[in-house]
């Protein structure tokens, strides 16, 4: 555990950003990233999320605080980040993927940094601005998801070793992944509860009639 | 227990009592009202307020001495007060005083051309600026027009146009008349807008077409549906217009039923435009937040509207039985009223008339005149619109003040202390009260005001930081540097192979 959190590896995470090619390749076949890294930048991902979303200037945030609530939000992120992970690790585990799911984990983890850095600056600079300022929020924002999904769009596609083109193609299937298993879980939940529902009433039975 | 709720009662009499001996204006409890008041704040939550306007009194035929009314469809107040009200099924137009204390005339039948002729259900009336009534007798198919005490002064009838179609059925609901004697009808299906005719009782044309809008999914059904399918769907056919009043400057206001509940009202420039400001909502439809499901859900159906003063006008919604007021820049000012069978509740709302500073509205089924007073609360809101209307901003803040002492989630209120408080330089009160008005473009001129004050106040710290951190930075870097760096590895991540 120790070996994951090493000073090493959190600042290869940082490389990760400046060179993306260059480190989700060694991050496949060197061993230089980190899944509870990558974890923990999830959380503070969401953190940030709700954060914006909470504290934001009145000026260009137009969200209920109220609405606001710091824990479903992170379960929120947290489905998502497993679901999009374990989605496409089975569609590329099909279409000739070297990575693995930690890979995949990692490099959907790591491409959160500037989503992450962009979000906070945001935060704190829309205290200072005005409605016609209001732009450089938007981009400040704007340009944190996009290097953040360009970094995912890299290390997807240095990690399985793809043409861009066929990342691309996976991408979009592996969000077809992921509604099937929305789909399954679904099922099964409902099933369960079935199963439940006819199992209590047997017991109902039996205790009145016994 | 039982004791305790009776002293409280006994308390909360006493306070109202007092309430009474100290202030003339009307104070209501609660309690005693059978219905809300309320209003939409900007994430569209119900708001609950205090009362606007209290139901004061009604009034029946039998009140007057006369025969009851038997559905009366509409209401009049003429330039001199008096109270004119169609009473359809009577087949009369009964004039009140502008009390509505007595029966001033009523007009039953009128002398045309030596012969005696009457009216036969008549559902609108309306009196001119110049004292001329208009009756809109509808299964006459004619506007009967008379002095007010009834003798005979014309008829308009049969409108013959190119643009009528041949076998148009003139059958008039509502009339009104403008400055120039221009009469405006709303005929039933005509669904081409509002029919205008000259003093001279020439039809000149349709007036405030409504749009119908299909949307992108309705038009791909119907690219695919054949002829005979298409034969059979429902007809996109725009709604018609229920109530109409003009205002003082001549526009048109003319309410309608929007199935979409977005805007149930129109303002009618002379061209036959819609000029209605729809405010930060862009609502004008009644209620926001509506039930799906029964009589009681769906958008509210405006079926008359009458414009007040200073921009503000009322429209009356039979579905729900409520009035709801606008001002001029289409902020919703409060809600009122309810069906029902209680004293102040409608049953079929069907007409809304002001007289002085009451709202008095007309119910078809309960054959009687309700009216409502305004409270303390509804004359603060439109003594300070009518200010802003004005353009007496600085005026109007201590109306806003009473009215926050009363509700002090007022969005409205708080929005105007806020822009008196910039107007007045004071930036941070302004930003407070604009941020509870929420009031995104007004607090962001006054955070902008705000913050170049303080940027202005304390330029020089601020360069002087900058400088000395970039002085500090220098010498970092050509002096200290070296000798920190003693002895750290040179190597960065990249040339580091595996670290493990």
């Amino acid at each position: 555990m120790k070996e994951l959190f090493s000073k090493d590896k959190w600042k290869y995470a940082f490389y990760t950003v400046s060179h993306p090619m260059d480190a989700y390749y060694e991050i496949r076949h060197r061993e230089r990233g980190s899944v509870p890294i990558a974890i923990v930048l999830v959380i503070l991902f969401s953190f940030t999320f709700s954060i914006n979303r909470m504290s934001a200037s009145f000026i260009v945030n137009d969200v209920d605080p109220l609405t606001v609530n710091a824990l479903p939000e992170l379960v929120a992120v947290f489905l998502l980040y497993g679901l999009f992970c374990v989605g496409n690790w089975s569609i590329t585990c099909l279409m000739n993927g070297e990575g693995r799911l930690k890979d995949t984990a990692i490099a959907v983890g790591y491409a959160l940094i500037p989503l992450i850095v962009c979000f906070n600056i945001g935060t704190v600079f829309s205290w200072f601005v005005t409605e016609d300022e209001g732009a450089f929020y938007t981009m400040i924002v704007g340009v944190g998801i996009a290097y953040g999904v360009i970094m995912a769009l890299m290390g997807i596609m240095q990690i399985h070793n793809y043409t861009l083109a066929k990342t691309l193609v996976t991408i979009f299937l592996t969000f077809v992944a992921m509604f099937i298993i929305i789909f399954l879980a679904l099922l099964l939940f409902d099933l369960l509860n079935q199963l439940y529902s006819f199992v209590h009433s047997i017991y109902q039975e039996l205790i009145f009639r016994v | 227990m039982k004791k305790r709720v009776w002293i409280k009662r006994t308390i909360a009499s006493l306070t109202a009592g007092l309430m009474l001996a100290v202030s003339p204006a009307i104070t209501a409890l609660a309690e005693d009202l059978p219905y809300d008041t309320y209003n939409y704040d900007y994430r569209l939550n119900v708001v609950m307020t205090p009362a606007a306007y209290v139901p004061t009194r009604s009034v029946t035929g039998q009140d007057l001495g006369i025969d009851g009314f038997t559905e009366p469809q509409d209401l009049c107040v003429a330039p001199n007060g008096e109270i004119y009200v169609a009473d359809t099924k009577n087949s009369r137009i009964v004039v009140l005083n502008h009390n509505m204390t007595e029966v001033v005339r009523i007009i039953d039948s009128f002398v045309r051309d030596g012969q005696e002729d009457g009216f036969r259900m008549p559902q609108g009336v309306c009196v001119s600026e110049n004292e001329q009534l208009y009756v809109a007798d509808t299964d006459n198919k004619r506007i009967v027009v008379l002095t007010p005490e009834g003798e005979f002064i014309k008829i308009i009838d049969n409108p013959q146009s190119e643009i009528l179609e041949d076998d148009f059925d003139f059958t008039p609901l509502k009339v009104a008349v403008d400055y120039a004697d221009r009469v405006y009808v709303i005929a039933k299906n005509a669904f081409e807008g509002i029919l205008v005719f000259e003093s001279n009782g020439q039809f000149t044309g349709y007036f405030g077409t409504i749009q119908v809008k299909i949307s992108l999914w309705e038009k791909f059904w119907r690219k695919l549906a054949s002829k005979e399918e298409r034969s059979r769907q429902q007809l996109f056919i725009p709604t018609e217009f229920t109530g109409i009043d003009i205002d003082s400057d001549g526009f048109v206001y003319a309410s309608n039923i929007d199935s979409d509940g977005v805007q149930g009202v129109r303002r009618l420039n002379p061209k036959g435009e819609d000029v209605i400001l729809k405010g930060d909502k862009a609502n004008l439809g009644g209620d926001i937040q509506i039930g799906t499901y029964g009589t009681y859900g769906g958008p509210s159906e405006f079926v008359d509207v009458v414009y007040r003063e200073k921009g503000i006008y009322s429209l009356l919604d039979r579905k729900r039985g409520r009035i709801f007021t606008y001002d001029r820049e289409g902020n919703l000012l409060y809600v009122f009223g309810g069906l029902g069978t209680q004293r102040g509740t409608f049953n079929t709302p069907v007409a809304i008339e002001v007289v002085d500073d009451q709202i008095i509205v007309l119910d078809a089924y309960q054959a009687s005149i309700l009216s409502f007073g305004e409270t303390d609360y509804g004359a603060l809101i439109n003594d300070a619109v009518a200010l802003r209307f004005d353009g007496d901003e600085a005026l109007a803040i201590g109306k806003w003040e009473a009215v926050l002492k009363l509700d002090e989630n007022n969005e409205l209120a708080n929005t105007g202390m806020g822009k008196a408080y910039l107007t007045a330089g004071d930036n941070a009160a302004a930003m407070k009260y604009l941020k509870l008005g929420m009031n995104r473009k007004y607090y962001s001129i006054a955070f902008k005001r705000y913050r170049n004050a303080i940027l202005k106040d304390n330029l020089n710290l601020i360069l002087t930081v900058v400088i000395a951190v970039i002085l500090l930075a220098v010498v970092y870097q050509k002096f200290l540097k070296k000798k920190f760096s003693i002895g750290r590895k040179k190597k960065g991540a990249r040339e580091g192979g595996l670290a493990q």
